[in-house]
């Protein structure tokens, strides 16, 4: 019955499943888990990491990565708190279009490596991501942006909400997210500038034969990918105020596995950024939800987490094949008709 | 009759050295289904690269509607109206049908309108006399559905010249009829098709006009009707003798070394008996696609079997895997040397001692570097490599002398069966005379050799016995003295 | 014609490059000298070494992973296991010296779970390792929580801080043995020269009967191995453990490596380059250290390096390009 299934649709299904089935699990076993609070603290950090992998994802998708976005959350995060400190009165709108100017120009950065020279993506970003910490570091001489030095509405806006029903609420963040994954999402799948992206990853030559311009796809990938990093960064800023030159560590990996997660397939060509976001809010769901519960300590996040990638991955393997499977059994029953004619014609 | 389409004069593209396209001249006209034919290597691929742009002629010119034309790439041909697919089809396996069929249409709206889309791709796909929902992803479709997507692309895009190469290859008998309804139903649209294709009576059933070519050149063109399957055999395969290599004379002895029976592969071959004596040279025969290839990966255990028996010297054994063949002494030459063959960074010692390095280590596993010089040399020197040394990578070398590399490989590992696929593609006539003679002296020692062979020539002066295949079946057998040029192609063919 | 020309330029770009970096490690060690007088010392040097120890090692090992075609990620975190669990295993009360060869099964263990998913589910071992990074972490984070374990008996301590043999403490010895064992195993005897087939293609040595899973099983193994061992010396150098040790590890790990001239792509490269690059990031970040730039942005001065060297190719077109030297471009 689900071979009547898009196969996409079928990994979002699953993953929504696995989803409802982690919340019913953690409501079983922790009192009180089904509340406003839970509701709120998990959908702004979600907030900040799936903007992230949604950027990863288009780089994913032309079968690259991009390991450098945790250094660009952290560069554009103290650039601008920096930048806020030196001028408080930057209107709101110009801050947040600075930090995604700022994160696309580190985007541009990995791309034009990437793109224009045919380098390993793998090694760019894994080298970028060492170079962009350093520029922080060197720039920040090691001191801290501190909540106290910023305008009062940069901490404001991570709290401001806007709707609220009852205890729950939707901060501002929550929706610009949601906003930029829908509109990633539309673009995607209703923009022939889109499909690019999957053309690119799913099948390289023929999109040379298709005359599609990968060099500057590509470049695209990283410089969105940049960019979302960079608004991620301004959220992050606004979210905790204090910024060192350790913030955004170990993001890459995060928003790697949430793309992973999220059904994208790491050999690019498939894959949506809505999967993305159910992949970025599964693994934080699962992030919180272990701290809260008492039968095993909170330590136990990262190893579930990463048992959590290895399971998707697998799943994902497993579920592609048998629809590989499935199509070269109707070749090979096609072939295997062919010496009949054979006979038939002599 | 009209003006030609799309017409070729006096082109000819020459690699190195070596001509692949000699002065041809053809005119495909509007509404008309050309049939192409030729041996192996005839140049039908180059043909067919010139007229889609990826090669540029060295010499002559390609004319559209009467006007010279000279395609940057296959982009630039494809818009100008001439598209080509290809055995292996060439489909985006994430996209859907549709968006498969319209991703290089650079004048539709940024916006998508997947409906409309779905629409004009089933109306596409309609006209073609298919059933195939657009909204399905190709990974999911057959090959000869994902063929059917290509055509359907080609024509979206207002194809005047499809080029069909060798597309029914592998498909059923019920999808070649469909893809034949294809191609008249374009036909009847005004399209000129060129169809490039071994079977012969697909030729006869399709086609109005039909060419020959041969050794690079334009042979013949006429009219499909006037020509006969042994008028084209002898067109295909009349060489002048001169050319051949003279036959030397056989050395089997009594014993079976090889023996298969009923050997089959699911959805590869089936039902494959043969033998080899030691001393013996056994040449397998047939055209692209019979599936010999698939038959010397069974015994050499890189697909295994999964019907029938292989004995070896009277005993019968189960090879699962490379290594079951080589420690029965199946020693296998691959056809694809860049890909299977050589690993071309490596130096020509580490390329020859790979499989018998076992022979070569000692203590802790080292390697003894002094023993495999040596004897990387003494292969160097029986085999006339040409190289400036056994320590320089393989891939500095001339095809022909990787061929022989190649060979020094798998003679080191002193087999008792050698089979060696397309033992002398691409390797200059005087390499191929010293790779024959190497293989006569292997024999004369009572190797068992089975050769896999598309170089009619080389088979008819190699060979003890030719066994021929089609289409994943013996087709019959001949003894090496008697065997013809026309006899093996009748058989290779299916012609009655 | 065309092959010869690539060959023969990679080769001897590869002989050239190995060459360049001796270079490089020469003009380094001439500038530190000549920056401090005392720093051709023996002390000075081992001090230099003992620095990065666990991470030196652990590229010897990862050199043999990166020229068979893959990648582990998750060598970091099998050190910071491999710590952590000697932490917890010394205060749940088991011997040290039993804890130590526990600790090295936990590593082979960690190396089989990668190749398990790499070789016998076959995903990519970016993928896989990029999972075992985050799991692995995790269990270290499990066994010591927030907490640091330390107390390690006297034996222990002395072996990772003390000299062991002359003014050579142990962690140094395991790296020059290592060293010898990596050299000869990879450039030496047949396992290597599978390694090298393999990771240049891995049809041609399959077709050439190399049983390739295997070989690629046992490289894994190895890295978990090795990595578990450089998890115990840092265990025995700081004396006590957390649940980031060796956080972050890999990327200067795999920089080290591929910095020495090991392809991405695999099958190029050799243990010499691996160790003539462990020197030139030594040296490196000795001069640096003199010149006091931090920790971080040495590694930013690493990330810049490591784009170079994937670039030469192309800086070396641009060069040709320049100069007229028509025949290198091509």
């Amino acid at each position: 019955m689900f071979d009547r299934i898009p196969a996409q649709t079928l990994r979002l299904l699953i993953l929504l499943a696995v989803f409802a089935g982690v919340v019913l699990f953690f409501a079983a076993v922790i009192d009180g888990y089904l509340n406003a609070r839970l509701f709120n603290r998990i959908s702004t950090s979600v907030a900040i990491i799936a903007l992230i992998a949604t950027g990863q994802a288009f780089v994913v998708l032309t079968r690259n990565i991009d390991l450098s976005v945790g250094s660009v959350v952290g560069c554009v995060a103290y650039f601008v708190g920096g930048l806020l400190a030196l001028w408080p009165g930057m209107p709101p709108l110009a801050v947040a279009l600075l930090a995604v100017l700022i994160g696309a120009g580190f985007g541009a950065v990995n791309g034009f490596l990437v793109a224009r020279f045919g380098l390993p993506s793998i090694i760019v970003t894994l080298a970028t991501l060492a170079i962009f910490r350093s520029i922080l570091v060197q720039s920040s001489d090691g001191a801290s942006i501190t909540t106290d030095s910023l305008p009062a509405w940069v901490p404001g806006f991570a709290q401001a909400n806007a709707f609220t029903l009852g205890e729950l609420q939707l901060r501002w963040m929550v929706v610009v997210t949601l906003v930029v994954v829908l509109a990633a999402h539309l673009f995607l799948t209703r923009l022939r500038a889109g499909r690019r992206f999957f053309a690119i990853g799913s099948n390289p030559d023929a999109a040379r034969f298709a005359g599609i311009d990968a060099a500057r796809t590509v470049f695209l990938a990283f410089v969105i990918s940049g960019a979302l990093a960079g608004l991620a960064g301004f959220m992050f800023l606004s979210r905790f105020g204090n910024i060192t030159v350790v913030a955004g560590l170990g993001f890459e990996l995060k928003s790697v596995g949430a793309v992973v997660v999220g059904g994208v397939n790491i050999f690019g060509g498939s894959g949506n950024v809505i999967g993305v976001l159910v992949g970025a809010a599964l693994i934080d769901l699962i992030d919180t939800s272990l701290v809260r519960w008492e039968l095993v300590s909170e330590f136990w996040r990262e190893a579930v987490l990463g048992l959590l990638i290895l399971a998707a991955v697998v799943a994902d393997a497993l579920l592609s094949r048998r629809l590989m499977a499935r199509r070269r059994r109707a070749a090979a029953g096609a072939a295997a008709a062919a010496p009949a004619i054979g006979e038939g014609r002599t | 009759m009209a003006e030609p389409v799309l017409e070729m004069r006096g082109v000819s593209k020459s690699f190195g050295a070596t001509d692949a396209l000699k002065d041809v001249s053809l005119s495909l006209m509007a509404g008309e289904i050309h049939a192409l034919v030729g041996e192996n290597g005839a140049g039908k691929s180059t043909l067919i690269k010139a007229m889609t742009g990826i090669h540029r002629p060295s010499a002559g010119t390609i004319l559209m509607d009467g006007r010279e034309v000279a395609f940057r790439d296959s982009g630039a041909a494809q818009q100008a109206g001439v598209a080509a697919i290809y055995q292996e089809p060439m489909v985006f396996p994430d996209l859907s049908v549709a968006e498969n069929i319209f991703i290089s249409h650079r004048d539709r709206p940024q916006l998508i309108d997947w409906g409309r889309m779905n629409e004009e791709a089933a109306e596409i796909i309609a006209r073609l006399g298919v059933r195939l929902d657009p909204r399905r992803a190709a990974s999911e479709l057959t090959l000869a559905e994902q063929q059917t997507v290509e055509i359907a692309r080609a024509i979206s895009l207002k194809v005047r010249v499809l080029i069909m190469d060798e597309p029914s290859a592998s498909l059923s008998d019920h999808e070649v009829r469909r893809l034949f309804g294809i191609a008249r139903a374009l036909r009847d649209a005004g399209v000129a098709v060129l169809y490039i294709s071994h079977r012969l009576e697909e030729i006869f059933a399709l086609s109005d006009r039909v060419t020959v070519m041969r050794d690079g050149r334009h042979i013949s063109t006429r009219p499909t009707a006037e020509t006969t399957q042994a008028g084209l055999i002898a067109e295909m395969v009349g060489r002048d003798m001169a050319g051949r290599f003279a036959r030397m004379p056989g050395q089997a002895r009594e014993e079976v070394m090889l023996r298969v029976a009923g050997l089959g592969r699911a959805g590869a071959f089936a039902d494959i008996s043969f033998e080899v004596r030691a001393g013996e040279i056994v040449c397998l025969s047939g055209l692209v696609g019979a599936r010999r290839t698939d038959v010397a990966l069974a015994l050499f255990g890189i697909a295994p079997a999964d019907a029938g028996r292989i004995e070896l010297a009277g005993q019968a054994v189960r090879i699962a895997s490379p290594k079951d063949a080589m420690r029965l002494g199946i020693a296998y030459v691959s056809e694809d040397r860049r890909r299977l063959g050589l690993a071309l960074g490596e130096s020509i010692a580490a390329n020859i001692t790979l499989p018998a390095l076992p022979r070569y280590t000692g203590a802790l596993g080292r390697i003894d570097r002094l023993r495999e010089l040596a004897d990387a040399e003494g292969f160097a020197r029986r085999l006339n490599i040409r190289a400036p040394g056994v320590t320089v990578p393989a891939g500095t070398l001339s095809g022909g002398n990787q061929q022989k590399v190649m060979l020094a490989k798998w003679l080191n590992m002193a087999p008792k069966v050698l089979i060696v696929d397309e033992p002398t593609r691409g390797i200059d006539i005087g390499a191929k005379a010293e790779v024959h003679a190497l293989m006569r002296a292997l024999a004369g020692q009572g190797v068992a050799i089975l050769v896999i062979s598309s170089d009619l020539p080389e088979v008819l002066s190699l060979a003890d016995r030719v066994l021929v295949m089609r289409e994943g079946r013996l087709a019959g057998e001949f003894p090496g003295e008697t065997a013809t040029d026309e006899a093996v192609m009748r058989l290779a063919v299916g012609a009655v | 014609m065309s092959e010869r020309g690539l060959a023969g330029r990679l080769r001897a770009q590869l002989a050239s490059w190995e060459g360049f970096l001796l270079l490089v490690v020469v003009l380094l060690v001439a500038l530190n000298a000549v920056a401090t007088p005392y720093f051709l010392t023996v002390q000075n040097q081992i001090n230099l070494f003992q620095l990065s120890i666990e991470k030196i090692i652990v590229a010897l090992v990862m050199t043999f992973v990166i020229i068979n075609g893959e990648i582990d990620l998750s060598v970091a975190s099998v050190m910071g296991l491999a710590a952590c669990a000697f932490g917890w295993l010394f205060q749940q009360g088991m011997p040290a010296g039993l804890a130590v060869a526990v600790v090295l099964g936990i590593g082979i263990l960690c190396g089989a779970f990668n190749a398990f998913f790499v070789v016998a589910v076959g995903l990519p071992s970016l993928v896989v390792t990029l999972a075992t990074l985050i799991a692995f972490r995790g269990m270290a984070r499990i066994l010591v929580e927030d907490r640091g374990i330390g107390g390690f008996p006297d034996w222990f301590n002395r072996l990772g801080q003390q000299p062991l043999v002359g003014p050579f403490p142990m962690a140094l010895l395991v790296f020059a043995v290592l060293a010898a064992v990596a050299f000869f195993v990879l450039q030496r005897t047949a396992f290597g020269r599978r390694v090298y087939f393999i990771g240049l293609s891995r049809e041609v040595a399959a077709f050439s009967g190399v049983d390739v899973g295997r070989v690629k099983a046992a490289v894994f193994v190895a890295s978990g191995l090795v990595a578990a061992l450089a998890g115990l010396l840092y265990a025995a150098r700081v004396g006590s453990v957390r649940g980031d040790v060796a956080l972050g590890f890999e990327l200067d790990i795999i920089t080290i490596v591929l910095l020495g001239g090991v392809s991405i792509f695999g099958g190029v490269g050799t243990v010499t380059g691996t160790l003539l690059s462990i020197l030139i990031v030594l040296n490196l970040r000795n001069g640096m250290a003199l010149a006091n730039i931090t920790g971080h942005i040495q590694t930013g001065v690493l990330g810049v390096l490591l784009i170079l060297s994937v670039m030469v190719p192309t800086i070396r077109g641009w060069a040709a390009r320049l100069f007229g030297g028509g025949e290198a471009v091509r």
